[in-house]
């Protein structure tokens, strides 16, 4: 959070009492987290801006039934990862994968991966990351989102559970799935690759 | 772990490292979605009531089940009840 000293209790306070500078100051200072989720569940041809946009506007709707059992970050956590995983299931079409779709830093991150040749530079790191979401856009939104969280961001399945409203068993079930799926990928790539 | 996985892993940890966009606000945007926000309709008294609605359905129709099922002995019993009575009409008629 950008301002540790930030007065949310006091700020939410005068946000329900429908002050308008409060509130401007609640999304400036919420904005960091709801972008950072948004850039990692972020789906194809939907604006960075109107996403975050959306998730505020459900923020201020639903302020009424924050009853602080959670800290309001955490709260506004689950609302932003809703909200993405709503967008994501809307798109029901995702694109075939296809080697020649990778750029020549992504393909070639991806085969040092495959082939374990060289370890790979830190310089490849942003051609990783785009390979991954490439990747993780072949899976169904769920499942995408469990592997985000779980590889990317490093979160726990409990606290994966905490913010998707997903019972634990059903988030390895689809982290199992996910895995399997990509495994899958993985294979075709390869194959097309030899080929 | 197996050869999958062991390429996956080494693929998210370089994803990883991957240094994080500054997460710039777009010129304007709070305002924006504040003006928006006091836009919405304003919350009333029985908004915070909705949500117990839907509990309170649920409740009443399990309640309605659960007394039709006490009960459902003591109305077959009421209609053999009403057979009674109709048959003491017919003796008290029989009589006259």
């Amino acid at each position: 959070m950008a301002d540790e000293s930030f007065d949310l209790v006091g700020c939410l306070e005068r946000v329900r009492r429908r002050d308008q500078v409060a509130a401007r100051q609640l999304v400036e200072h919420l904005y960091p987290l709801v972008s950072r989720i948004v850039r990692s569940h972020l789906p194809r041809r939907v604006a960075e801006e109107d996403l975050a946009q959306d998730i505020f506007l459900k923020m201020f709707t639903r302020l009424e039934q924050y009853q602080g059992n959670v800290p309001f970050p955490h709260w506004v956590s689950r609302i932003a990862v809703t909200t993405c995983i709503d967008q994501l299931r809307a798109q029901k079409r995702r694109p075939e994968f296809r080697w020649a779709d990778l750029s020549e830093n992504e393909a070639e991150v991806l085969d040092n991966v495959m082939t374990d040749e060289r370890d790979v530079l830190p310089g490849d790191a942003l051609a990783a990351r785009e390979l991954v979401q490439k990747l993780l856009a072949q899976l169904k939104p769920d499942d995408r989102l469990v592997i985000q969280l779980l590889d990317l961001e490093q979160k726990t399945i409990a606290e994966i559970s905490a913010l998707t409203g997903w019972n634990q068993t059903l988030v390895k079930v689809r982290a199992f799935r996910a895995r399997r799926k990509l495994q899958k990928l993985f294979q075709e790539l390869q194959s097309k690759e030899k080929s | 772990m197996n050869r999958f996985e062991h390429q996956w892993q080494k693929l998210v940890a370089l994803a990883r490292q991957a240094p994080a966009d500054p997460a710039a606000m777009p010129f304007g945007f709070a305002t924006r979605v504040a003006a928006q926000a006091a836009a919405l309709p304003a919350g009333t008294p029985w908004r915070s009531l909705e949500r117990f609605a839907f509990r309170g359905l649920l409740v009443a129709g399990a309640c309605s089940v659960a007394a039709i099922a006490f009960n459902y002995s003591g109305l077959l019993s009421d209609q053999s009840d009403d057979y009674a009575s109709a048959d003491t009409v017919g003796e008290l008629l029989s009589l006259s």
